[in-house]
C-alpha cells in the first residue's frame, strides 16, 4: 500500500513537473522570489544574530559574570533599631555606627565562590587616587589586583596595548593606565607618576602598560596595580571591596547571584542584571528583525501563488480530461500544491546558494575601527537555513493550496462538452 | 439478451433555475456487454447529457443508476472517480490527450494512477495498446506532432489502458475523416464483438447507427425508441 501511494504521489510530481515546465518564465519568476527571499533572509539574519551573539558576548565577558561588592541592598539596622524596635523609646545624644567599608571575612567568601563548580573569584581593591605629573592633575579610579587571578577572571590583558598584566608583580610601584589618559598627561612606558590617596598617602607609581581606548567598562580614568600595592597606597591594608566572579557557563550568573547574596547579604550582581537594559533592546531589536525578515519571506510566496493560480486557469481542460479518465478532485488539488512546494523546494535551494554568497560577501569585508582591523560579526550556522527553509515551504505551500481549492470549481461535464 | 452490466431507472438531470431546465428525463435503459449501443438524436435532445450520467461523470438529479446491481446514485466524488479509473474508457470527439506528455505518457497515465502495475508493466501494457492501434512507431511523439485520426486512436489505447468494461464515446469520430471514421468504427465494434466490452456511443455518424446493435433514439431528453438489431 505504501508503494502504491508513493507511485501515486510520483505520478501527481511527474504532472506538476511538467506544467511547470511547459510555463518556464513564470516558474523562474516564482522560483527566483523564493530564491531572493531565502537568500536575502540568511544574509540579514546572518547578520543580526551574529551581531547580537558577538555583542552579548562582548558584555558577558568585558567584566565578571558576577560582582560581588561591599554593599548591600537595603543596609543593616543601626543598633538602636535592632535593640527596641518598635518600642516606645526615646534616645537622646545617640551616635550613629558607621560600617567600615570593605567585605568583611572576604577570606571565606572567596573560599566559597571557589568551592562552586567551574567558578573562580578574584578579589579586588578599588578607590581613588590622583596622578600628578608637573603641574598637571588627574584622578584615576585604581583598581588593585592578583594579576595571575584576575587574567582567569576577566578579560582586560587582551584590552593592553602594551605592556602584560604580570608586568604587575615584577615592578615594584607598577601601574596600568589608559592610554588616552596617558597622552592627556604625556606620560609613556616607563616614566614615573606621583600618586596621592584621599586619606593623604603619597607614591610614586610606574607605567608598565597601557590600555587600549574606547573599551566599554574601563573607563579613561581607570588604572590596575598589584592589589598589595594598591591597599598600602589607599591605606586599607588586608581590605577588598569587590570579588570578581567567571563562570564556565555565564548563564548561570543570575541563579549564583542570588543564592551568594542569601547567604552574604553583600550584593552579587550578574551580568544580566548590570545589562538588563541592553538585553531589553535586543529584544526589541529581535522582534524587529523577525517581523522584516518573515515580510521578506511572505511576498517571495506571492510569486508562487501567482503562478499556481495562473497554472490552475490555464489547465482548466487537462483538470476536466483527467477527472474524466478517474482522478479524485484530492489529486488534482495536490498537483497544484506540489507544484508550489517544487517551485518552493528550488528556489530554497538557490536561496541556500545565495545566501552563502552574500555571508562570504559581508564576511570578507573589513573594518578598521580604533587601530583594529575589525570583520562583521555573522552566525552561520545550520539553523538559519533551516529556518528560511521551512518558513519558505510552508508559506509556498498556504499560497499554492489557496488556488489549488479552485480546481474543485472546475466542472468537467461543461468543459469536455464544450471544449475545443 | 445477457446479463446487464449497466441500469438507467428513472434517471434524470435538470439544471436548476426558473424554470428549472430539463436535461435528461424518465430513462430506462440497459447496457449490455458484447452490445455495441448507439444513441442518436437531434442536437440538444440531451444525448451526451445522458452519456455523462451514464459514465459517472454527472450526478442524476432523479432516479437511479445501477452498475453490477449496485447503486452508484449515493456514492462521494472519489468512489465515483475511483470507479470511472476501473470500469471505465472515455473517447470524446476532441482526442483530449494532455499535451504535455507523449502518446505513450498519455496513454499510461491511467494504468499509473490505478497503481496495480509496475512502471516497466505499465509501459509495456501501453505498447502494447498502442501497438494494436497500429501506432507501434510513434510513440513517443506529443500529441501535436500526430494526426487526427492517429490522437483519436492514442485517446482509444488510453480509454483501454485499465481494461474497462465499459467504453464510452461522445462523437468519437466527429472531427475525422471518413477513412478514419471507418477505422475507429470497426475498433469499436471489436471492442463489443470480439473483446466482449458493453460499447456506448453517441453519434450523428449514420455508419455508426447501422453497426450499433442496439440504436437508442433520443428526442428532448427522453427516450424515443429503442431498435435492436
Amino acid at each position: 500500500m505504501p508503494a502504491r501511494a508513493l507511485g501515486r504521489l510520483g505520478l501527481l510530481i511527474h504532472i506538476a513537473a511538467k506544467h511547470l515546465l511547459m510555463r518556464r518564465r513564470q516558474t523562474l519568476v516564482a522560483v527566483s522570489g523564493v530564491a531572493v527571499g531565502v537568500g536575502f533572509f540568511l544574509a540579514v539574519s546572518a547578520l543580526m544574530v551574529g551581531s547580537q551573539a558577538d555583542f552579548v558576548k562582548t558584555l558577558i565577558d568585558t567584566a565578571p559574570h558576577i560582582i560581588i561588592s561591599d554593599e548591600r541592598r537595603s543596609p543593616p539596622p543601626q543598633p538602636g533599631v535592632a535593640a527596641y524596635g518598635s518600642g516606645a523609646v526615646q534616645l537622646h545624644g545617640y551616635k550613629v555606627r558607621s560600617e567600615v567599608r570593605g567585605i568583611k571575612d572576604w577570606q571565606a567568601l572567596l573560599r566559597e565562590v571557589n568551592d562552586i563548580p567551574g567558578a573562580i573569584g578574584s578579589p579586588s581593591l578599588s578607590g581613588a587616587v590622583t596622578l600628578r605629573v608637573g603641574g598637571r592633575e588627574e584622578g584615576l579610579a585604581v583598581v588593585g589586583i592578583d594579576p595571575s587571578i584576575e587574567t582567569k577572571v576577566s578579560t582586560i590583558s587582551d584590552k593592553l596595548r602594551v605592556g602584560r598584566l604580570i608586568d604587575l608583580e615584577r615592578v615594584q610601584g607598577g601601574v596600568i593606565i589608559g592610554e588616552d589618559q596617558a597622552q592627556r598627561l604625556a606620560l609613556g612606558m616607563g616614566d614615573i607618576v606621583a600618586a596621592t590617596s584621599a586619606r593623604g598617602g603619597t607614591r610614586n607609581l610606574k607605567i608598565v602598560g597601557l590600555f587600549k581606548r574606547g573599551q566599554m567598562q574601563l573607563g579613561s580614568g581607570t588604572g590596575y596595580m598589584l592589589l598589595r600595592e594598591a591597599q598600602s597606597l589607599l591605606g586599607r591594608p588586608f581590605i577588598i571591596n569587590r570579588i570578581g566572579v567567571k563562570l564556565t557557563d555565564p548563564y548561570a550568573a543570575q541563579n549564583v547571584a542570588a543564592q551568594l547574596e542569601r547567604r552574604h547579604a553583600y550584593k552579587a550582581e550578574s551580568w544580566q542584571e548590570r545589562s538588563a537594559d541592553f538585553l531589553g533592546l535586543l529584544l526589541t531589536r529581535n522582534v524587529i528583525m523577525y517581523s522584516v525578515v518573515s515580510a521578506i519571506l511572505l511576498v517571495a510566496s506571492f510569486g508562487i501563488y501567482t503562478a499556481v493560480s495562473n497554472s490552475v486557469a490555464d489547465k482548466r481542460r487537462d483538470i476536466a480530461i483527467l477527472r474524466s479518465i478517474g482522478f479524485s478532485q484530492g489529486d488534482l488539488q495536490l498537483v497544484f500544491v506540489l507544484e508550489g512546494m517544487v517551485l518552493a523546494v528550488i528556489g530554497v535551494v538557490l536561496g541556500w546558494g545565495l545566501g552563502y554568497v552574500l555571508m562570504e560577501i559581508l564576511g570578507s569585508l573589513k573594518f578598521p575601527i580604533s587601530g583594529d582591523v575589525q570583520r562583521i560579526p555573522l552566525d552561520r550556522s545550520s539553523r538559519q537555513y533551516l529556518i528560511a527553509a521551512v518558513a519558505s515551504l510552508s508559506a509556498g505551500i498556504v499560497a499554492a493550496w489557496l488556488p489549488a481549492r479552485k480546481t474543485a470549481l472546475v466542472d468537467p461535464v461543461d468543459i469536455l462538452r464544450g471544449a475545443v | 439478451m445477457s446479463e446487464p452490466v449497466l441500469v438507467a431507472q428513472q434517471l434524470g438531470r435538470n439544471l436548476p433555475g426558473e424554470p428549472p431546465v430539463t436535461l435528461v428525463a424518465d430513462v430506462d435503459l440497459a447496457i449490455e456487454p458484447g452490445k455495441f449501443t448507439a444513441i442518436v438524436g437531434p442536437s440538444g435532445c440531451g444525448k451526451s447529457s445522458l452519456l455523462y450520467l451514464l459514465g459517472l461523470i454527472d450526478r442524476p438529479t432523479t432516479g437511479h443508476l445501477l452498475l453490477d446491481g449496485r447503486d452508484m446514485t449515493p456514492l462521494s466524488g472519489d468512489d465515483r472517480a475511483r470507479i470511472r479509473l476501473e470500469r471505465f474508457g472515455f473517447v470524446f470527439q476532441f482526442h483530449f490527450l494532455l499535451p504535455e506528455f507523449n502518446a505513450l505518457e498519455n496513454v499510461m497515465l491511467p494504468i499509473r494512477r490505478l497503481g496495480r502495475l509496475s512502471l516497466e508493466q505499465a509501459e509495456a501494457r501501453a505498447r502494447d495498446l498502442l501497438g494494436q492501434m497500429g501506432l507501434a512507431d510513434k510513440m513517443l511523439k506529443s500529441p501535436d506532432k500526430l494526426s487526427g485520426g492517429e490522437r483519436q486512436r492514442v485517446a482509444i489505447a488510453r480509454a483501454l489502458a485499465n481494461d474497462p468494461v465499459l467504453v464510452l464515446g461522445d462523437e468519437p469520430t466527429g472531427n475525422l475523416d471518413s477513412v478514419n471514421s471507418a477505422r475507429v468504427v470497426d475498433l469499436f465494434r471489436q471492442l463489443a464483438h470480439e473483446q466482449g466490452r458493453a460499447v456506448v456511443c453517441v453519434t450523428h455518424d449514420l455508419e455508426i447507427a447501422e453497426v450499433a446493435d442496439i440504436r437508442v433514439s433520443m428526442l428532448d431528453g427522453r427516450i424515443s425508441e429503442v431498435r435492436r438489431k
